[in-house]
């Protein structure tokens, strides 16, 4: 594992920003990637500048990557205060500009922008945030991609859960479902989605979910399901990541 | 991070390049706020030459779209923050984050001044 380690002021900013925009390119992401990776980093990076230390309390911020075969594997990690994700409030994506509160952003950047992350806390190490980018290969070329439309409600989840099935009766393992053009999901639709998920699952397939819409999206976060499903920011990044790992 | 600042007849006209995080976030604060001391609320942010912007750019957006429309000459007409030639990568950041609803963009400089 490559790593740097500097002081944790905001100065470093700029510095992490380069050393992983050239590990990402060193480890093949594409132009986008490396730089969702960029942002998602320095927001993580921010977050411990900004908080994990009491004020004239300096600490450091060391920063590493390994590739674990189609895996760009980040470390971020700190000697500061305990860090609970489920501390931060959910951010405010969908009210008026009058309305709209501000806290939150960051964390929500790096769970939508890299494919995995995950938070842990060790009395002796410190925090460690560990986040994962696919990195996109051939991708399989048996993903079936259904765009769907509207609302997913109690009325129309059933017409889901049908269309999806007659594609797994005609062999489809691998499906992404294109969520961009779904302007409502209630839980009815969540329930779709889980039992897709779980039949796709025990036939060895995978079920991933793209473009979701703010207020869709708020859905699944306030239900905890974005740690069930495999949801991604474009149907581009769902197809480079089916095969890789995480369902 | 470079801002330009062109004052016109009625609006201001920043042009905000290179990067906007955390460390460079405050300076683009003070730089509105000091507009909005001297009773100028009518700004266009043009940024065409943006590189990179993270959420503490994101907030100062916001606190200064809220700040610039309190003010207000009549009821139809006020201060704003507008927004010209937004770059595709930022876009994106903007559609994640909720906040492409939430500022009136503009394709270009002219469309965005004439605006006001």
């Amino acid at each position: 594992m490559d790593t740097i380690t500097l002081s944790a002021d905001l100065d470093a900013l700029t510095k992490i920003s380069a050393f992983i925009t050239e590990a990402a390119e060193l480890c093949g992401l594409d132009e986008r990637a490396t730089w969702q990776v960029q942002l998602a980093i320095d927001e993580a990076a921010t977050n411990v500048i900004q908080h994990a230390y009491d004020p004239g309390n300096s600490g450091t911020i060391t920063l590493g990557w390994v590739r674990e075969g189609n895996r760009f594997v980040v470390t971020l990690h700190d000697t500061g205060r305990p860090f609970d994700p489920e501390s931060v409030p959910l951010p405010d994506i969908n009210s008026p500009l009058e309305e709209r509160q501000i806290g939150g952003l960051g964390l929500y950047l790096i769970t939508r922008l890299m494919d995995e992350a995950r938070f842990d806390f060790h009395p002796q190490e410190g925090n460690v945030l560990t986040m994962v980018k696919y990195i996109s290969v051939s991708p399989r070329d048996d993903v079936v991609l259904m765009p769907v439309m509207g609302r997913v409600d109690a009325v129309t989840a059933p017409e889901l859960n049908k269309a999806v099935h007659t594609q797994i009766e005609a062999g489809a393992r691998f499906v992404l479902l294109n969520l961009s053009d779904v302007t409502f999901l209630s839980s009815s639709g969540l329930r779709s989605l889980l039992l897709i998920r779980k039949e796709l699952m025990t036939l060895g397939g995978e079920l991933r979910l793209a473009g979701l819409q703010p207020q869709v999206h708020e859905v699944f976060a306030l239900t905890g399901f974005t740690q069930v499903f495999a949801i991604h920011a474009t149907t581009e990044d769902a197809r480079a990541a089916f095969g890789l790992g995480r369902v | 991070m470079e801002i330009s600042h062109r004052p016109l007849n009625r609006v201001d006209l920043l042009e905000v390049a290179g990067r906007v995080d955390a460390a460079t976030a405050p300076k683009l604060k003070q730089q509105i706020e000091a507009l909005f001391a001297d009773g100028r609320y009518r700004i266009v942010l043009d940024l065409a030459k943006l590189e990179y912007m993270s959420s503490p750019g994101l907030r100062v957006l916001i606190e200064a779209r809220k700040r610039a429309r309190e003010w207000k000459v009549t009821d139809l007409e006020g201060g704003d923050i507008r927004i010209a030639n937004l770059p595709p990568k930022i876009r994106e950041v903007f559609d994640l984050t909720g906040f492409t609803s939430l500022f009136e963009m503009y394709g270009d400089t002219v469309g965005a001044v004439g605006s006001f």
